[in-house]
């Protein structure tokens, strides 16, 4: 009899624990689920109010820099010139134009002998 | 005996209850420490973000933001492909570099294919001047203020303390290859910068002190330190003949920078009158501009 009795209260252990544990666990992820959506909801919201360095693109092309990434290739009409520089796609030529620049030297001596002739006298 | 038997029944029963409720308690407990732990974790994250967002940019970042503005502008404008005149503005643009109190940086230059009157200077030391500028300029002097002004820009670090200052620009920086050539986090900061630098301007302080920088650095090449107002008087007046710039139209106007400038250039005692202007040596380079339209 004694031992029917801690059988039938393992049992409703054992159903507690597999009923209820996962339950409480669900539930508080679920909870976090619903904190992580309001706080990215939040960070949009923030975002869209701030603007940050971007916003002068706004200013300038009525669109965010969102929506200007999207529309990047879809045309620049009523788009600043600095705006419509920033959409160019610099090709492979145009990348190795500015690595002559970077890779463009003048020897010492040959700026000496250009400030000499120009009666040029530097200060340092 | 049953009394007994009950009371042991009860008590059983009771440690039952006792172990449930422990093991009910711990898995909460269990959750709540979980959920504070990923609290803590991501308080950390956005702190550490924050730090990294505040920190002043390295030179290499710096050179790698230039790099891919300098490629932009290539692409929009083409280069201008003249070995004799590149090398002379190169020539120039080093000579008054050196004055520049940066030299943790090397400064580049190039001649861009526009009939445009601009010059523009990217972070990392790269120098263009428009084939328009150049056919405006009537000296030496004059080439040498222009490109000293856009030095000073990149020794001010103009550009840079306004990417600096955007946490929200900076967030992302932490991202793998975010400095690549091409890669997303470039493309969105220097369609940023072109912005500000040709359809907004920078702020007129920082325009001011590239100007007190540009007559600084021509002066201490050698030049005359006024070289740079007095392409700007000329500037004003080819702009309002229907000359495009967007010096004009985003810079402070003219007439304040000059009266700035030659304040300056009064109280140094910058008015030298035999200093060389270098009017032939400039017109022979660049007798290959005239006539030309793009």
């Amino acid at each position: 009899m004694k031992r029917r009795y801690r059988l039938i209260a393992l049992g409703v252990l054992w159903a507690v624990l597999v009923a209820g544990g996962p339950r409480v666990l669900r539930a508080q992820d679920q909870s976090q689920q619903q904190d992580q959506q309001q706080s990215d909801k939040d960070q949009k919201e923030k975002k869209k109010k701030k603007g940050g360095f971007f916003s002068g693109l706004k200013a300038v092309t009525g669109q965010s820099s969102e929506q200007q990434e999207d529309t990047a290739t879809a045309g620049t009409k009523g788009v600043g010139e600095g705006a419509q520089i920033g959409n160019a796609t610099p090709s492979s030529a145009d990348r190795q134009a500015v690595s002559a620049m970077e890779s463009y030297s003048i020897p010492p001596p040959d700026l000496k002998k250009f400030q000499e002739d120009g009666r040029l006298q530097p200060v340092k | 005996m049953k009394r007994t038997n009950l009371l042991r029944r009860g008590l059983s029963v009771a440690q039952i209850l006792a172990v449930l409720a422990a093991l009910g308690a711990g898995t909460v407990a269990r959750g709540q420490f979980g959920d504070l732990l990923r609290k803590a974790k991501e308080k950390t994250d956005k702190a550490q973000k924050i730090q990294k967002a505040l920190a002043p940019m390295t030179v290499q970042e710096e050179r790698d933001v230039g790099r891919e503005v300098a490629a932009k502008l290539v692409a929009h404008f083409r280069p201008y492909k003249d070995d004799g005149l590149t090398r002379y503005v190169n020539l120039v643009g080093a000579t008054v570099g050196a004055q520049s109190e940066r030299q943790d940086i090397g400064y580049h230059f190039a001649v861009l294919d526009s009939d445009t009157i601009n010059a523009f200077s990217a972070p990392g030391g790269y120098i263009f001047i428009t084939r328009g500028a150049l056919q405006l300029c009537e000296d030496e002097s004059e080439l040498a203020g222009v490109l000293a002004h856009e030095v000073g820009h990149v020794a001010g670090k103009h550009v840079i303390h306004i990417v600096e200052h955007d946490k929200a620009l900076r967030a992302g920086m932490d991202e793998a290859k975010a400095y690549t050539p091409g890669s997303a986090y470039l493309q969105k900061m220097t369609q940023g910068i072109l912005v500000k630098i040709i359809d907004q301007g920078l702020a007129p302080g920082d325009e001011f002190d590239a100007d007190q920088r540009g007559i600084k650095y021509t002066h201490a090449a050698g030049y005359p330190a006024d070289g740079l107002p007095r392409f700007l008087t000329k500037l004003d007046q080819a702009t309002e003949q229907g000359g495009q710039s967007f010096w004009t139209r985003t810079h402070p106007p003219v007439k304040d920078r000059n009266q700035k400038m030659q304040q300056s250039i009064s109280a140094q005692h910058w008015e030298d009158a035999d200093r060389p202007k270098l009017a032939n040596r400039f017109a022979i380079v660049a007798k290959t501009l005239k006539g030309k339209k793009s």
